[in-house]
């Protein structure tokens, strides 16, 4: 065996033990930091320790997740998509999240898995709870319908693939999964606003209830703790708090948009009619009252207004800068710092080219439908339908069809209208 | 022959490079940049979720304890201390025709110092709890307009008390969306003229941002609140809220969009500010006497919006 060839084999080992040994701790729930040491909802360490313990108490870790009961999630579901993948006896298998989504989504579900930055668009973090895809009005949350249908059919002209090959329980194991990573991230954001809102410091007073002075005469301040395990009323407001997140899950499906049958207005079999209803979308793609042309562009080529961003690259943004411009003292400017420096480069949320007949939440009509009543939430996309039920939309149901056949006729439109070819000049010919 | 062994030489030390680059590359790769911060400590964690589990103990907790009888007010003025920066003329890079004005870009309104009297327009002040309110500052169930004109939202800051209805116009020859920020998350087209009414759930703890999509230069904060108990500063920076509970302990958040403290708090630090417990918050304390008209002139040094 040759020197250089035996140097690879030492080598490559090394890195096998290095790859085996280095990720051998189980993985664990992260807080999201950017939140912490934000502008608007600065927390100190201790609070962010309080609140991982707080959070570890309602939910678990990744290898043993737990719930409240009032949260009406199921642990069994729960813990088949927990933990590391394995499969028992039978052949049931666990860890699904793990294995199918946490490489892309990350454990926490950030949407910061270890593939992440490669892929565009960056995979979506469920912390704040806001999905684009849904059958609901704007501010609503997805039904759980509405994320099967995601794992099923994945998103065309993203990474999401599909996961119909799953079987139906172990999807179904996965939407609870998402929906727990949710109310975990909405829970921290309502934990960390009270903390800063209603917590923080108090003055510290003696036994006659005066106020403590230190050397130079200012008044001593301490942390009021947040500790719901010795103060009933932080216990009541974390209920309290949980209640608001779980009723906004358990309401999505009184939030369904369903169109209203007499509006609907072609039969898409009929050539002709399905002609004129693409022609009345048409003017209104192009007109002041939908306003599609403004981002979509004048060709549908998605190349119109592209300055915006969606709520994610926003919120990441909106840090980004406030670190440039102050990066804060000491401790505090060097968590600030890795933090920013941690994120992905923010991308523009760029309107969708309608000419490639890619639809990322699905191509039936009534997906199309969604998307144009409720707009797509999260995103820069407003809604043309009310903007929740019994509102005052802007368009009515007919003129949103007319333009979900209008999209569904763009790719087939030509992008200009070239002159046609002259006839050939007989005079030259002959 | 020479040729030969040099080959070989370069390709052991490309071997090696490589190598070395892998087992760097598995050391730096396997573990996640973004998993820094604090982790839940299991044994604290079990107490909570025991403490979660169990019954709530005190049951109700009654709410701000009403000491007082009567009525005040509050009343006041934001004043600039140092030079004012100037506004920068708005990016605008759309619909050129509608958006500007005689070719000109309307300018910013980030800080509004008024030349005179060098008040702070746009300062919003609102008390975070009360235990009563006035019937004058309960909504009326009313319509209150929003409207955008110039591709500039007209109320830069748009206090709102939930029970109204936000009507929110286009008056410009182009198109426009509205995108409101935060717990009401709306986000709707206004065709050219129209008015589309809406009608918002929830209170914020601090103003949100309103933006188009269409013209994203365009920019304006919305607040909405419990009850009337919110006053925007006007162009001289004066401010006035009436009937507040007289005889409690109550709160106000101040906030500015350009001011440096956390969350867009106004923080002072001058002697008067202190008597008023001014926190790090951007929050203050009063309380008042029946009838009282208290009023309140405050310097605000430029230090403040971080100039």
């Amino acid at each position: 065996m040759n020197y250089g060839l035996r140097s690879i084999c030492f080598l490559g080992s090394l890195v096998v033990m290095g790859a085996t040994g280095c990720d051998f701790r189980a993985p664990e729930f992260h807080l999201n930091m950017v939140q912490m040491v934000s502008d608007a909802t600065p927390t100190p360490v201790e609070y962010q320790e309080q609140i991982a313990n707080v959070l570890g108490g309602m939910f678990g870790d990744p290898d043993e997740p737990f719930a409240l009961p009032e949260t009406g999630l199921d642990i069994r579901r729960l813990k088949m998509a927990a933990g590391p993948a394995w499969t028992d006896q039978k052949g049931a298998a666990f860890g699904l999240y793990r294995q199918h989504c946490s490489h892309c989504h990350g454990i926490d579900g950030d949407g910061m898995g270890p593939t992440a930055l490669f892929l565009n668009p960056y995979p979506r973090d469920y912390r704040q709870g806001v999905y684009k895809f849904k059958s609901t009005y704007n501010p609503a949350k997805p039904t759980d319908e509405d994320l099967h249908r995601v794992l099923v059919n994945g998103i065309p002209g993203s990474a999401m693939p599909s996961f119909s090959l799953l079987p139906s329980a172990e999807v179904e194991a996965l939407v609870e999964y998402v929906k727990y990573l949710s109310f975990r991230g909405q829970m921290e954001t309502a934990l960390t606003n009270y903390v800063y809102n209603d917590l923080g410091e108090e003055e510290v007073t003696d036994e006659n209830g005066d106020p403590v002075l230190d050397d130079e005469g200012e008044p001593v301040t301490k942390l009021i703790p947040l500790d719901p395990e010795n103060d009933p009323e932080q216990q009541e407001v974390i209920k309290e708090l949980l209640a608001e997140i779980v009723d906004g899950w358990n309401e999505a499906n009184e939030q369904i948009i369903v169109p209203a049958e007499d509006a609907i207005p072609t039969d898409v079999s009929d050539m002709k009619k399905f002609a004129e209803s693409a022609a009345k979308g048409r003017e209104l793609f192009y007109g002041t009252r939908a306003n599609c042309m403004k981002c979509h562009g004048p060709t549908g080529l998605g190349d119109g207004q592209q300055d915006d961003y969606d709520i994610w690259n926003k919120a990441h943004l909106q840090f980004l800068e406030s670190v440039a411009e102050d990066p804060g003292e000491g401790e505090i400017a060097q968590d600030r710092t890795e933090v920013a420096e941690s994120l992905f480069p923010v991308r523009n949320a760029i309107p969708r080219n309608l000419r490639k007949g890619i639809y990322r939440g699905g191509n039936r009509r009534i997906d199309l439908f969604w998307r144009i009543y409720a707009g797509i939430a999260g995103s820069p996309m407003p809604g043309s339908g009310p903007a929740s039920p019994g509102a005052q939309g802007t368009l009515t149901e007919e003129e949103m069809w007319n333009i979900v056949d209008y999209v569904l006729s763009l790719p087939y439109e030509n992008a200009s209208q070239p002159q046609r070819a002259l006839p050939i000049n007989t005079e030259l010919v002959n | 022959m020479a040729e030969r062994v040099t080959y070989v030489r370069t390709n052991k030390i490309d071997r090696y490079a490589c190598a070395l680059m892998l087992v760097g590359l598995m050391l730096i790769g396997c573990r996640r940049v973004t998993d820094f911060g604090p982790v839940a400590n299991p044994a604290a964690a079990v107490k909570v979720r025991e403490a979660l589990l169990g019954e709530a103990g005190s049951g109700e907790e009654g709410a701000a304890v009403a000491t007082g009888t009567g009525w005040a007010s509050l009343k006041g003025t934001f004043i600039f201390d140092g030079t004012p920066p100037e506004m920068e003329p708005y990016n605008v890079n759309k619909d050129q025709a509608a958006c500007t004005i005689n070719g000109k870009a309307p300018l910013q309104q980030t800080l509004l110092v008024d030349s005179a009297t060098k008040g702070i327009a746009n300062v919003a002040v609102f008390v975070r709890k009360v235990s009563r309110v006035h019937e004058s500052a309960e909504p009326e169930g009313g319509q209150v307009l929003f409207d955008q004109k110039q591709c500039v939202f007209l109320s830069h800051v748009f206090p709102f008390v939930l029970g109204n209805t936000m009507d929110i116009k286009n008056s410009d020859p182009v198109g426009h969306n509205t995108n409101i920020e935060g717990k009401n998350s709306f986000n709707q087209t206004i065709p050219v003229g129209e008015t589309i009414a809406f009608k918002p759930q929830k209170e914020e703890a601090v103003p949100v941002s309103v933006r188009c999509s269409i013209h994203p230069w365009m920019l304006a904060y919305f607040l909405p609140r419990e009850n009337g108990y919110v006053a925007i500063t006007s162009e001289d920076g004066s401010f006035e809220i009436a009937n507040l509970p007289a005889g409690e302990d109550l709160e106000f958040q101040v906030w500015h969009e350009s001011a440096a403290g956390p969350g867009k708090s106004l923080i002072l630090d001058s002697p008067e500010a202190k008597e008023l417990k001014w926190s790090k918050k951007g929050r203050f304390k009063i309380k008042l006497d029946e009838d009282e008209v208290k009023e309140l002139n405050l310097n605000v040094p430029s230090s403040a919006f971080g100039l």
